[in-house]
């Protein structure tokens, strides 16, 4: 098992070290749980290292372990396995708070909305955003039409808009 | 155009709400997952390992099974369940000797040299009043040149006593067949089908006797019993059915 990680062109441990960090933000945003996100990565981890071989020949190896870390958070059976897991804490809902910023507000009102978005409509927010993916990238990874996961961004926008628009006017009612 | 307002008007913010949360997020465990990773590969390839030994020793174990000679368990069971009077043994096809005595009918049984129907080696006859467990139909030619098991079917307990039964309650001749009288070098029957049946003793036989025109019926060595159509329906099948024979002929409904 060693040897066939060091047969490729990159090594394992050397390219974890380096990616893991960016790997388990990028599930981070993704799950919007630390211990998803943990989670997450490290079954995309053993799935790459036990091929490693193909995964260091890919022409952007981050990019291949960030494909397992999207298939593996909207895969059935980790749905389920969430449904089973302890709830976690209720998110804030997002109003201007105590530090005054706007924009501070405004990034907590879209995170928290992140949180109610359907696993794929998520997935397609972050790599539309995150990653800057295009459509036909996101369809790919998505396993979806190219029209269904633009339609998964507009409406998690629509949402977000909506939310948005509500927390302005309620602001403005408040002052 | 419209369509894409939205995005333009959110993206950025989207953008940088995800890049602020994902630069915030200090919690994360990085250290350890190369490790971790490499342990889940090493443990799920040795659970591979262990299922496929596991597979190894089960087609091991099956093979010296069927290489004793065992009849499969599950064979047996399903013929015990099935409610068919055929149990599940060779059945092979007419002409076609089986390879194996193991399964049932020799291939060099006494009846290819006997020189009548009578001839039921002592001790190996059945006695009626035994109760069978099993029955092999073995059929043989016994013609100049042909001579040798033309096929064999195996019936279950159920069966096999239906047949003793049937034939205990016969008489000593069927007085309905006729009395054929043909020359000595054709006298002689083309073929023969020998009832092995299991009994607590072994297996015993009941020889049959229905073509030449020396004689026909059922001989355990030490009875004879008339034939008649009904015990050769329950046996008289598959491969063990003949295309004719001289008293068979003359019973019709067999």
């Amino acid at each position: 098992m060693a040897a066939e990680a060091r047969t490729g062109p990159l090594d394992f441990e050397v390219w974890v070290s380096e990616k893991a960090d960016a790997l388990l933000r990028f599930a981070y945003v993704l799950t919007g749980d630390a211990n998803l996100a943990e989670d997450a990565v490290q079954d995309a981890l053993t799935t790459a290292c036990a091929r490693w071989g193909r995964v260091s020949r890919a022409d952007d190896p981050e990019a291949y372990v960030k494909r397992m870390v999207v298939n593996a958070h909207i895969s059935w059976w980790r749905k389920f396995r969430r449904r089973e897991a302890p709830a976690a804490d209720p998110v804030r809902t997002a109003r201007a708070v105590s530090d005054g910023t706007a924009a501070r507000a405004e990034s907590e009102a879209i995170w928290a909305l992140c949180a109610t978005l359907p696993d794929k409509q998520r997935a397609a927010v972050v790599l539309r955003f995150y990653e800057e993916l295009s459509y036909a990238e996101i369809a790919q990874l998505l396993h979806c039409a190219e029209a269904t996961a633009r339609s998964h961004v507009h409406r998690a926008l629509a949402a977000l808009k909506t939310t948005l628009s509500t927390e302005s006017t309620e602001g403005a009612e408040d002052a | 155009m419209p369509e894409h307002d939205p995005e333009q008007e959110l993206g950025p913010k989207l953008t940088s709400a995800l890049h602020n949360q994902a630069a915030g997020q200090s919690d994360l465990q990085t250290t350890g997952l190369a490790r971790e990773a490499r342990r889940r590969v090493r443990r799920r390839r040795q659970t591979w390992s262990v299922a496929a030994g596991a597979v190894l020793v089960a087609a091991a174990i099956g093979g010296v099974w069927s290489f004793a000679g065992g009849e499969s368990p599950v064979a047996t069971s399903n013929s015990d369940s099935s409610g068919d009077s055929k149990a599940a043994a060779p059945n092979t096809a007419p002409g076609v000797a089986p390879s194996a005595e193991a399964v049932g009918c020799p291939v060099d049984h006494p009846i290819l040299k006997a020189p009548g129907p009578d001839a039921v080696p002592p001790g190996t006859g059945l006695d009626l009043n035994t109760m069978v467990t099993g029955l092999r139909a073995c059929r043989y030619g016994l013609a100049e040149g042909g001579t040798g098991l033309l096929g064999q079917e195996s019936f279950n307990a159920a069966t096999a006593q239906q047949v003793v039964n049937e034939i205990k309650v016969l008489p000593e001749r069927n007085a309905k067949l006729p009395v054929f009288k043909c020359a000595p070098q054709v006298s002689k029957p083309s073929e023969a089908i020998v009832l092995r049946f299991d009994t607590a003793a072994g297996i015993r036989e009941i020889w049959v006797w229905y073509d030449g025109c020396e004689s026909a019926g059922f001989f355990t060595g030490t009875h004879t019993y008339g034939l008649f159509s009904a015990p050769l329906k329950l046996f008289m099948t598959g491969s063990v059915r003949p295309s004719g024979g001289t008293y068979l002929e003359a019973l019709k409904d067999w």
